[in-house]
């Protein structure tokens, strides 16, 4: 069953005085099924940060339609969205996005405060997903005294506490360094063998390769699709980076 | 580099920044124009010809300090604001490759145009300004207008070097911090201090201690002398107190919400209240002086226009009667007894000559000297002893024919009786004793007795002693002006009637007409030897302009200190508004992804801005009720004895500043939503 269904997405971005137009996206149209892990690739300014924000309903397309969960994210209203997105998405940022203001443990509870759960329930849930995060002993710290891979973890936390039928990650690993990154693609694999749906933004070819399907982003549109189909890691990193020289060399792959 | 470049840079600078540059000057061209305004009227010709002027100069000397030392302090406070936002610019064009030679050059063409800026607009406005604010004193003073405008040179040369030496030092100080530090530090600085506060236990319960220690010391000072002491203390107490708990206990308090899990971890309170530590530990000392500042104005425009409202009052206080006059002498011969009838008729004829009708005629002798009473014992001291004023008495003893004849009463004594009026301390022995030799029996208590000037100011508790008869009674007590121990008494005769159907102009008239004769028994050459040691005469007619010269000044710098700090606690809200849009802004965005609509980000934002924003409002109402009894007995000392008077200026005071509040609140509050909103709806 597929989870997410894009149909000819269109986004036109208009300065302010309404002379320059730039169209991010043109015709974007994919659909991903429930458990997938797909990677969205593409070059800087193809648009995949507006793509990810639209699917977080953060911002409207200028046409088409995006169907997550049956229910049509163009046309819910504003009040339903922030209540939908609490329910249904988990996000992680390239910068993590976590508040200085809390505890990464107040962090991580701050979907489930907004949906009133109870405090017990959450320290419960939270349980759960420290230990297997490996941030249980991290919890009492505030965002500024812990390293980048564990603030990233923190915000993984955060995206999954709620149970979300999808996770949107945008460069999660842009901010770590390799040993970090190696950590979080392990987690990410992880959670989704476990059967969590995770769409994710990248540029990273070897965090491309851990996924299931990676989609190429260019001119606007979804321009050529890999599937790993029963290959390695190594074997899709191959495949991946055999693809980007073609396009960087101006070859057709379609 | 090309030199017409760091103008460029300069203006630049400041037109980039000008949410915060603006503000800013616009601070410095009111300091200025308040400045050159006080300074103005402290030599104003047209303030010279109305009576009690000299007041003027020194009152307004006093606003000058106060001013001038303010600016100082605020404008400092607000540039290191202002450096915090312009060092990280400061440090990207270090980065750049711009020495810091050439960024000094940079901050000396914003100081100048800065200072010039104000210098001159501030100027412009308080010469514009100053004839209005003349105006205004001339009619608060009820004296005579003159349409004259001129500028006062005098007034230009202060305020441009107090100001201009205020501006060099702020430069200086803004050269320190960018010598000092290294270009990462500068393009950091706006981000420092990220750490979550802890709760001080200890200064968050120090800080409630010495308020409460203020406010116990406000309720319970009984003398009027010493609240003025008191009442110092009781402010520094109040200022420490407000910002030890601002800054320390109000962290101190979210920290305990933050453990309450039941409490915390509900929608409305999660963000706002860990929002809210983050907040008071960036502006705690900000509220704390929007508070103090608030206190201050509520204080100084309560006080003032109760003085100043209350002025008939305290006219009718300090001069209960239209004209009275004074004789002291030490001479207790038959003679003294002449020169009171020959002036007493003299006063007559002067008063019936202008056909005005005396009412209410206040004619007594009586002998005074000043005591300490121990029980039932009165001990004469002679001189008063300043070290020991609190235990002395004054004890004035009257006879009854004087007695009845002021009062129109018909009292007899017999010889052992005596009366009492009572006046600041009670007496309530049966008996009364004179330094240990003559006891009287006491009659009663009487009710009243004239309210003589001496008697309404008086900070010394005053004993009537109403007595059968002056020579027999004292016989033994005073002799020939001394008491056996060798104090020193005195003898009066009071002198006093109104006369309401005389003009102002006719009632100066008889104190002009008066004065001659008082001259004659003062001049010794003339009639050597009468032992008249003062004759005064008091007129309220005259006394009422000097009130008005007095009372309207302090008035008037009671309303312009006011505006000075109100524009002060303005600018500090505004500023504190504008630092937590941009600190907050980034935080909403997360909120936004995260999951919160904007309405509940919105209704977040508005439950936090309102409690931080009336928390200063809501301790000034607190720090101001305290003070209410300790000021009610300063303005004792000042003539104001109408309580209600000052209730109603207090309480309308609050109300109006309240409202203000409000409105700036409303105003700057969109500032700070047009910073949050910027961020948020660009997504
Ligand atoms: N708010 C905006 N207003 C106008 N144009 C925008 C806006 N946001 C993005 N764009 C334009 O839309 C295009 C796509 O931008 P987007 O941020 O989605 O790219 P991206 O693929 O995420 O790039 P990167 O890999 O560098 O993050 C770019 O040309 C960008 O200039
Ligand atoms: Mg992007």
């Amino acid at each position: 069953m597929s989870i997410l269904n894009v149909n000819g997405l269109k986004k036109v971005y208009s300065t302010r005085l309404g002379g320059n137009k730039v169209e991010a996206l043109r015709n974007v149209t994919f659909s991903v099924e429930e458990g997938e892990y797909v990677a969205i690739m593409g070059e800087s300014g193809s648009g995949k940060t507006t793509l990810l924000n639209i699917l977080a309903a953060l911002d409207r397309p200028t046409g088409g339609c995006v169907i997550l969960d049956g229910k049509d994210l163009v046309t819910l209203k504003d009040s339903a969205i922030a209540a939908f997105r609490r329910d249904n998405l988990g996000f992680v940022f390239q910068d993590f996005n976590l508040l200085d203001t809390f505890t990464l443990e107040d962090n991580i509870y701050l979907p489930l405060v907004l949906a009133g759960t109870h405090h017990k329930e959450m320290k419960r849930r939270l349980d759960n997903i420290a230990k297997k995060l490996g941030i249980a002993e991290l919890l009492k710290k505030y965002p500024y005294e812990v390293s980048g891979g564990q603030k990233q973890r923190a915000a993984v936390a955060r995206a999954l506490i709620t149970g979300p039928r999808l996770i949107l990650a945008d460069e999660p690993t842009g901010a770590l360094d390799s040993k970090s990154t190696d950590e979080m693609l392990r987690l990410f694999a992880d959670i989704n063998r476990g059967g969590q749906t995770i769409l994710m933004v990248t540029h990273s070819i070897k965090a491309a390769s851990r996924a299931g399907r990676v989609l190429f982003l260019g001119d606007g549109e979804v321009f050529h699709t890999l599937y790993r189909g029963n290959d390695t890691d190594e074997q899709m990193y191959q495949k991946i980076s055999d693809t980007l020289t073609l396009i960087s060399t101006g070859g057709d792959i379609k | 580099m090309n030199a017409s470049l760091f103008p460029k840079l300069a203006v630049g600078g400041i037109k980039k920044n000008k949410r915060i540059y603006f503000p800013y000057m616009l601070t410095c061209i009111g300091m200025v124009m308040m400045y050159y305004i006080i300074g103005y009227l402290q030599n104003s010709k047209a303030l010279e010809n109305i009576p009690g002027a000299s007041a003027i100069v020194s009152t307004m000397s006093f606003g000058c300090w106060v001013v001038a030392i303010f600016s100082c302090i605020f404008l400092f406070y607000t540039n290191s604001f202002l450096m915090r936002r312009r060092k990280k610019e400061f440090g990207l064009y270090n980065i750049l490759g711009m020495g810091k030679r050439h960024i000094v050059r940079i901050l000396v063409w914003e100081s100048i145009i800065t200072a010039i800026f104000s210098l001159v607009i501030g100027l412009l406005c308080g010469v514009g300004m100053s004839k209005l604010a003349e105006l205004i004193l001339i009619n608060l003073m009820d004296g005579e207008i003159t349409y004259s405008f001129d500028i006062s040179l005098g007034s230009v040369f202060l305020t441009t070097s107090v100001f201009g030496s205020i501006f060099i030092l702020i430069f200086l100080n803004s050269l320190r911090q960018i010598k000092f530090s290294s270009a990462v530090a500068l393009l950091k600085s706006e981000n420092t201090g990220e750490k979550p506060p802890k709760g001080n236990f200890i200064l968050g319960f120090l800080g409630l201690g010495v308020l409460a220690a203020a406010y116990y010391i406000a309720i319970t000072v009984a003398d009027p002398v010493d609240a003025m002491g008191w009442f110092f203390i009781a402010v520094i107490m109040v200022i420490i107190g407000t910002y030890l708990i601002m800054i320390a206990g109000s962290v101190l308090f979210c920290r305990m919400l933050q453990k309450k899990k039941n409490y915390y971890y509900k929608p409305n309170h999660f963000v706002s209240v860990s929002s809210m530590v983050y907040r008071m530990k960036r502006n705690g000392a900000g509220l704390a002086s929007i508070c103090i500042l608030a206190t201050m104005v509520l204080v100084l425009v309560s006080t003032t226009t109760s003085l100043y409202f209350g002025v008939e009052d305290a006219l009718n206080l300090r001069c209960p009667n239209d004209i009275n006059v004074t004789l002291r002498s030490n001479n207790f011969e038959g003679e003294n007894e002449k020169i009171i009838s020959e002036l007493r008729d003299k006063i007559i004829s002067v008063a019936d000559a202008r056909s005005c009708k005396r009412t209410d005629i206040v004619d007594y002798r009586g002998v005074a000297a000043y005591s300490t009473i121990e029980g039932s014992n009165v001990k004469f001291t002679g001189v008063r002893d300043e070290n020991n004023s609190s235990s002395v008495s004054l004890i004035y003893f009257v006879p009854i024919e004087d007695y009845n004849q002021t009062m129109g009463a018909s009292e007899s004594l017999s010889e052992e009786e005596v009366m009492l009026y009572a006046h600041g301390k009670k007496y309530s022995k049966e008996t009364i004793t004179f330094d240990g030799k003559k006891t009287f029996r006491v009659k009663k208590l009487a009710d009243n007795f004239t309210k003589s000037g001496d008697l309404a100011v008086s900070v010394v508790p005053t004993l009537y002693v109403i007595v059968p008869n002056l020579d027999s009674s004292l016989d033994g007590i005073i002799k020939d002006g001394e008491t056996y121990d060798g104090g020193i008494a005195s003898n009066y005769w009071v002198y006093g009637f109104n006369s309401a159907d005389c003009s102002e102009d006719e009632q100066l008239e008889i104190r002009d007409g008066i004065l001659p004769f008082l001259r004659d028994l003062l001049d010794s050459d003339d009639d050597p030897g009468n032992g008249i040691l003062s004759a005064r005469i008091e007129s309220k007619a005259a006394e009422r302009q000097s009130f008005y010269s007095l009372y309207g000044t302090i008035f008037f710098l009671g309303i312009i200190l006011s505006i000075v700090f109100i524009i002060a606690a303005v600018l500090i809200i505004y500023y504190k508004q504008i630092s937590e849009g941009y600190e907050d802004a980034s935080r909403f965005e997360i909120m936004q992804k995260v999951g919160m609509t904007k309405r509940e980000i919105k209704r977040s934002i508005n439950s936090q801005l309102l409690t931080v924003f009336f928390l200063p409002l809501m301790f000034a109402g607190v720090h101001l009720s305290f003070a209410f009894p300790l000021i009610r007995k300063i303005l004792l000392l000042m003539n104001l004895q109408n309580v209600k008077l000052f209730a109603i200026t207090t309480a309308v005071s609050f109300a109006v500043f309240a409202l203000f509040y409000t409105v700036i609140y409303r105003m700057t509050s969109n500032a700070y939503y047009k910073i949050v909103s910027g961020a948020t709806d660009r997504k």
